[in-house]
């Protein structure tokens, strides 16, 4: 375990909210993004910046190469160090780490984050098609593949194995599009408005790949984000509530789930291989294979040995995760140690991840409601956890915000391909 | 050399859906509309025939790591290039895993094992990946594998990707192949109301003249005739799930046939 040498902190986050379709382009997006973050940090001066580490997954779906320097440019921004960090889905939580350790190794100081996605400029299965193309496009595309498919079949394998339900699926949907309600920048409200649902829509809405409905899905979304980050020298320039960053873990798995059924590299899980819970008849199989996530199981296993964290259940106050669909949110709770393998369902049904529970998970809604434009996600969500560190979502998000009260420590994954990436940050505050 | 046969493309009646659109600039009515005439004639036509295999070329080149003159003087292999179109006509080489796909326009259906572990790789692997054997070649290890399986994982699809949409719905999944270690995704010809993990399943070509070289040459089969799920199979177990399925399975049929004239009922394709 690497000693590191500073302190580093988000200092703020400034949004341009996510919705189904905006009149602005990528470039007048983040450019709105980056007048908030100047509003949230009055003091922040672009000679501030040391260099910017640009978020964005797709070159297609605008037809643009190099976007980056596009948006560099845009915000005049154009003197400093800066290039793109990509990892599919992982991209917005990869740049913040490579952002991090930029600081750590001393070379910067103060690091602009901007991300963002347009994607729907072409129609909705044209776009599934070209993210499709992150999947293997030999092996798993031909078939009639594409990301909605790969993860439902991994979620009724886990499902087969451990015995959680549609319904528990639905409860999942339900929690995340109702605290998406209290979010005013949710493409959910912008959409639906903030009447909650209840598992009668849910069973109403349209099915996609069983046992995923229309309201376990990411949506598409156009948006930005703008994060700051500097190192503790810096930080009281920006901000009096810094959010710490006290732990970082990355981790990836094979390109194609097919392949770990025989996952050499994670061989070395084997104390948890012997697991299995007593209801499980048939079939049996060594953990992860394709129904849990070892991507990120490594990667929380890293951060939790950073932050020194033994029991994330007692030790997190709240989690955003990155669940483009409801069974990763359900696996997650497994793969980050929240409960014990084959237990996700529990954490649902006892609402031990609903507000007012143990650990409030997904407060913000997530990519199935409030928003997912890619290279912005697991920013804007990171914005979130910073409102709820510093006790600023009632002032941020009016009465109604879901403020967890005295919350100290957060935790946010990033999640790219079915599972081919996966990173975990932890996150506290003073 | 083989001869080459003309090109036939599918034509299908499409029809445009305008839905999308309304709901993405639905806070205001449009001010100038000059663009519906455009989306009726292009989306159809870019929904159709991408990733679709259009030809291919089996060509032999040097191979291998090395200086120019080493990798020239190793004799040559042959790999399968394929011309594969989405917004330009890609010649993709399959590699040192040529031969799979060979093998597929033949019916056959084979992998790697590798010489150091024994894994056998179905996808096949040209290296493998076992870190213990370096990434050892296998690429001159190939098994014959049956045409047989096991149902590693699967779904039933009622949306899908643009090139794969006309073929709506659909289940794909994760096949074990007899004999081999790892899983191959493939379409499963198998109705909802008998799919389970852990089904075996026989993997069955298209025709020999329809064949083109890539995963979708095949496709798996229940291996027993009207086998009925165990009570254990989690899509069956709830009665309420499989009722779901089935009327989100006949409206996809329905949408299906409004939008690109195609019947893909059980009745006519047969599974």
């Amino acid at each position: 375990m690497p000693k590191p040498n500073r302190r580093v902190a988000i200092c703020g986050g400034g949004i341009f909210r996510p919705d189904l379709w905006h009149g602005e382009n990528a470039e007048e997006g983040v450019a709105t993004a980056y007048q908030d973050l100047l509003r949230q940090c009055p003091n922040l001066e672009p000679d501030d910046i040391d260099a910017v580490m640009m978020s964005y997954f797709s070159d297609h779906l605008n037809q643009q190469l190099c976007m980056g320097w596009i948006i560099q440019d845009y915000l005049g921004l154009h003197n400093k160090p800066g290039y793109r960090v990509e990892s599919g889905g992982s991209t917005p939580l990869d740049a913040l780490i490579n952002a991090y350790y930029l600081i750590q190794s001393g070379f910067f100081d103060v690091i602009l984050i901007p991300g963002w996605e347009w994607m729907c400029e072409v129609d909705v299965a044209s776009t599934n098609e070209m993210i499709a193309s992150a999947a293997d496009t030999d092996w798993d595309f031909p078939v009639g593949g594409y990301y909605n498919a790969y993860y439902a079949a991994m979620e009724v394998r886990h499902m087969q194995l451990y015995g959680e339900t549609c319904e528990d699926l639905g409860r999942i949907a339900v929690k995340n599009h109702n605290n998406s309600t209290h979010i005013p920048f949710s493409q959910w409200l912008s959409q639906h408005g903030t009447a909650p649902i209840t598992l009668e829509d849910y069973w109403k809405s349209r099915l996609v790949c069983w046992p995923y409905r229309v309201l376990n899905n990411a949506v598409m979304s156009e948006g930005a984000c703008c994060i700051l980050m500097a190192a503790e020298e810096k930080v009281n320039r920006f901000t009096d509530t810094p959010m710490w960053i006290t732990g970082v873990g990355l981790g990836t798995d094979s390109m194609r789930p097919g392949d770990r059924t025989v996952d050499f590299v994670y061989a070395g899980f084997k104390d948890e291989a012997k697991i299995y819970p007593d209801f499980v008849k048939i079939p049996k199989t060594p953990y992860p294979d394709m129904a849990n996530f070892a991507s990120l199981h490594v990667a929380a296993k890293r951060a939790y040995a950073q932050a020194g964290i033994t029991n994330p259940l007692k030790e997190i106050d709240l989690m955003e995760l990155f669940t483009p669909y409801d069974g990763v949110e359900l696996c997650l709770y497994e793969d980050l140690g929240l409960c014990g393998r084959g237990e996700g369902k529990y954490m649902i049904r006892e609402g031990i991840v609903e507000y007012g529970g143990e650990c409030p998970v997904l407060l913000s809604g997530g990519l199935t409601s409030t928003g997912h434009p890619v290279g912005a996600t697991t920013l804007y969500y990171t914005t979130f956890l910073y409102w709820q560190l510093a006790g600023k979502v009632k002032e941020m998000c009016g009465p109604d915000g879901l403020q967890v009260p005295n919350a100290k420590r957060a935790l946010i994954t990033g999640h790219g391909g079915t599972g081919c990436q996966g990173g975990v940050i932890i996150f506290e505050r003073d | 050399m083989e001869e080459e046969k003309g090109l036939t493309e599918i034509k299908l009646k499409v029809r445009s859906v305008k839905r999308e659109r309304e709901r993405k600039y639905r806070d205001y009515p449009a001010v100038v509309d000059k663009s519906t005439a455009a989306h009726d004639f292009w989306e159809p036509i870019v929904h159709l025939g991408l990733w679709d295999i259009k030809g291919h070329q089996i060509v032999k080149g040097p191979w291998g790591g090395g200086t120019v003159e080493q990798a020239k003087k190793r004799a040559p292999k042959e790999f399968m290039v394929i011309d594969r179109a989405s917004f330009a006509l890609y010649s993709h080489s399959y590699g040192l895993v040529s031969p799979f796909f060979r093998g597929l326009l033949e019916g056959k259906l084979m992998g790697t094992k590798c010489p150091k572990c024994g894994t056998v790789y179905c996808p096949p692997r040209a290296h493998c990946w076992n870190p213990q054997c370096k990434v050892a070649d296998c690429f001159d290890n190939w098994v014959d594998l049956p045409s047989a399986g096991i149902i590693h994982t699967f779904t039933v699809q009622c949306l899908a990707a643009a090139p794969f949409e006309h073929m709506l719905p659909f289940s794909m999944g994760w096949v074990q192949v007899d004999g081999a270690d790892t899983t191959l995704s493939m379409l499963l010809h198998i109705r909802p109301k008998e799919l389970f993990i852990g089904k075996k399943v026989n993997i069955e070509f298209m025709p020999k003249e329809s064949r083109k070289g890539d995963l979708m040459d095949l496709y798996a089969v229940a291996a027993i005739q009207d086998e009925k799920p165990p009570e254990w199979a989690c899509l069956q177990k709830d009665p309420k799930e499989m009722e779901s399925v089935e009327n989100s399975t006949k409206a996809t049929l329905e949408f299906i046939k409004n939008r690109y004239g195609i019947d893909n009922s059980p009745e006519t394709r047969g599974w």
